[in-house]
């Protein structure tokens, strides 16, 4: 199963350092995690997405909150929270293919950033699933790189 | 007042007055502070990694952090291996390694290794001091994380430039803690506490599983006092060895692989079993999802994460043993175990040890029990790691003493600086060290650590010439492969003895030993005991 913690941490050297360290000695998966400032200053909020099993996934959580450096560990439901990634995409194009792969972006609502004479730079930002759909979409045009954000989440409530 | 002046102070205000450490270049400032404190004394040890097996046996006598200082590079990564020990036994300590220069970190020059990288995953938690006016805060919160909620060693690594330089702000060590990332819970749930009791109502074969965390959290007399006030029977693991004297009614062994079959079919014909500060790993329950299945289980520990890890409780308690068998004991518990107890007994005397042992030399099963009778009720007595470890948890006859050994990460080596530790932290006990002749090499530099500082520490060394417990595994596993374990009859621990000042036993019979532990035990010198025992004799 997907875990998705939300983490407030202090905003300290080391700390990063600390819950990777914590991941890869209790051999932890980490589908991604990303990291950013909050309105504190001193605060920085962690996103890590995990997988595993249910006792495994309740472990993390304990783990994480056994930190000192860790302020708050919030699990996030996938159904009642907004979950978000940002993707830039480098896809090559032919004056065949030049309308479908247009055509995809838009319907996909995503955004073209940059036109070169054989390629494009296409950015997406929406919830996981629908930008690994989006890639695979783009698949077949040829795609030359991917930079993709980890996943930042928000509960509703 | 320098940073370094501000650390002794610090420590002076925690009530520290031993130190167990090896100075360098880049501890020199705070030795220098040291040097003009008559409040604490450092006892210099001959490797890292002893000051921090010797401040674990200090914490563990004093139930309070010790502290225990080394320099940067190597003299910090020689310690890595008693942190790791220490924080696999929950033991509460300070730990302070000297750093190079701020300026020069990350640039590996001379003795700098990463300390807090190195340490991660070894440390409840660490620090780089990097601001001089932060000691004070940083080594309270320091002592204040290593002695709350699951106890733990605690990393301050400081570079040697911010020790010297000048605080700006006045010291002040009274401000309170606040860190909002820990919040230690001491305090049973109500909702969870009335499930415990009405459980524990329901039982007809109740039966509590003390582990080290019961002598941690310095519960072993309130554990007593519910097990005779509601007549509920004990068994343990081996660090749990201590909560119950031996010949107590309510007492049936210790649990585990390496402990009594009737204590491990006492957990199998229990129907609740009540585990307190334990972590219930491999060697104490081999397959606890199967013993999950069978039996209803309250596990109650101070750590959240230790519950779930190993075993899926029925009913979770977060709390600290004190306060969660406090009230326990005004709780409304009606419980009728008599004939629990009855059938108990009756498998006790009927579980037969299958084991046998050779008739030659010393029969380190009457080894271990006439040591323990004829040491003083409330003696310390530090095992160390191997097949010594194994007879000796197995049949020490606990009274009211303490029995000190390292349980999680089984370091070899750690009973004579250990030992050390306990002797120093209270001279009156008695103190003996049991230690194999494996073990005993790894740590035999600390011979002059004890002739030195004139401990009269008593070490007994089983010795069968042997790494014996792995001796023991190629045996069983790889069809007698003896493969690097022989240690031959080397050193000559007369010659030893002599060149330490220290008084020297022998025994190679069980018709000798008595007399000869009794010489041991009596003589009021640091000694070493050495007993013979057949390389045959095996644990299981």
């Amino acid at each position: 199963m997907k875990g998705i913690f939300s983490v407030l941490v202090e905003n300290r050297d080391g700390v990063l350092s600390g819950i990777s360290a914590l991941f890869a000695r209790r051999g932890y998966n980490i589908e991604s995690l990303t990291v950013g400032e909050t309105e504190k200053r001193d605060v920085s909020s962690m996103t890590i997405v995990s997988t595993g099993d249910a006792r495994t996934i309740d472990q993390i959580e304990k783990q994480l909150n056994k930190k000192v450096d860790v302020i708050k560990v919030r699990r996030l439901d996938e159904n009642k929270s907004i979950a978000m990634e940002m993707l830039l995409i480098k896809v090559s194009y032919s004056a065949t293919n030049r309308a479908a792969l247009i055509e995809t972006c838009s319907v996909m609502g995503a955004k073209i950033m940059h036109v070169a004479p054989k390629n494009m730079i296409i950015e997406l930002h929406s919830d996981p699933d629908t930008v690994g759909e989006f890639i695979e979409l783009v698949r077949s045009f040829g795609i030359l790189e991917v930079q993709k954000t980890g996943t930042i989440a928000m509960n509703k409530n | 007042m320098n940073g370094a002046e501000a650390m002794v102070k610090c420590l002076e205000a925690e009530g520290i007055t031993k130190i167990f450490g090896i100075p360098g270049v880049a501890i020199a400032p705070f030795y220098e502070a040291l040097y003009n404190t008559d409040k604490i004394e450092h006892i210099l040890v001959r490797q890292e990694q002893a000051a921090g097996h010797a401040a674990s046996g200090y914490a563990r006598i004093t139930r309070k952090p010790a502290v225990c200082v080394t320099s940067s590079g190597p003299g910090a990564t020689n310690l890595i291996t008693a942190l790791a020990t220490a924080y696999a036994d929950s033991i509460p300590m300070v730990a302070i390694t000297g750093q190079v220069k701020s300026s020069l970190l990350g640039r590996d020059v001379f003795q700098e290794a990463d300390m807090r990288g190195a340490t991660a995953s070894f440390v409840k938690h660490s620090y780089l001091v990097k601001n001089a006016d932060e000691i004070p805060t940083i080594m309270k919160e320091a002592f204040y994380i290593a002695s709350t909620g699951r106890k733990g060693p605690v990393l301050i690594d400081i570079p040697c430039d911010v020790q010297l330089t000048e605080l700006r702000k006045s010291f002040d060590y009274s401000k309170e803690i606040n860190m909002r990332g820990y919040k230690p819970s001491i305090k049973g749930n109500s909702q969870q506490m009335a499930k415990v009791i009405k459980a524990i109502n329901n039982a007809k074969r109740p039966l509590i599983c003390a582990g080290g965390g019961v002598i941690l959290g310095n519960g072993e007399k309130i554990v007593r006092e519910f097990c005779e006030k509601f007549n509920i029977p004990l068994v343990h693991t081996m660090m749990g060895i201590g909560v119950l004297p031996k010949k107590h009614p309510l007492y049936f062994g210790m649990l585990g692989n390496n402990g009594k079959p009737y204590a491990n079919r006492a957990v199998n014909n229990s129907d609740l079993l009540i585990v307190v500060g334990a972590r219930i790993a491999d060697r104490a329950v081999a397959r606890p999802e199967h013993l999950e299945k069978q039996v209803n289980i309250i596990h109650i520990d101070i750590d959240t994460a230790e519950i779930g890890k190993n075993l899926g409780p029925t009913i979770p308690l977060v709390g600290d043993v004190k306060d969660v068998f406090a009230s326990l004991l005004e709780a409304d518990i009606k419980v009728d175990t008599a004939a629990w107890i009855e059938k108990l007994k009756e498998i006790k005397t009927t579980t037969v040890d299958s084991r046998v042992f050779s008739e030659k030399m010393v029969n380190p099963i009457e080894l271990v029990q006439t040591l323990s009778e004829k040491m003083d009720d409330d003696a310390v007595y530090v095992a160390d790691v191997g097949q010594n470890q194994l007879w000796s948890a197995d049949n020490y006859i606990m009274k009211e003493g303490r029995f000190l050994t390292t349980g999680g990460m089984g370091t070899m080596g750690y009973s004579i600086p250990a030992g050390v530790g306990a002797k120093v932290a209270d001279p009156t006990k008695q103190v003996v060290v049991v230690c194999g002749d494996g073990s005993f090499q790894m740590s035999m530099f600390e011979l002059a650590t004890i002739a030195v500082n004139k401990i009269p520490l008593k070490i007994l060394v089983v010795r069968n010439q042997f790494l014996g417990l792995v001796r023991e595994h190629q045996a069983k596993t790889y069809e007698h492969h003896y493969s690097g374990v022989q240690l031959y009859d080397f050193p000559r621990y007369d010659k030893l003895s002599e060149a330490y000042d220290m008084d020297y036993f022998y025994a190679d019979s069980n018709e000798t030993l008595g007399a000869e532990l009794d010489r041991f035990l009596a003589c009021t010198n640091a000694a070493i005991m050495v007993c013979d025992v057949d390389y045959n004799n095996y644990t299981q």
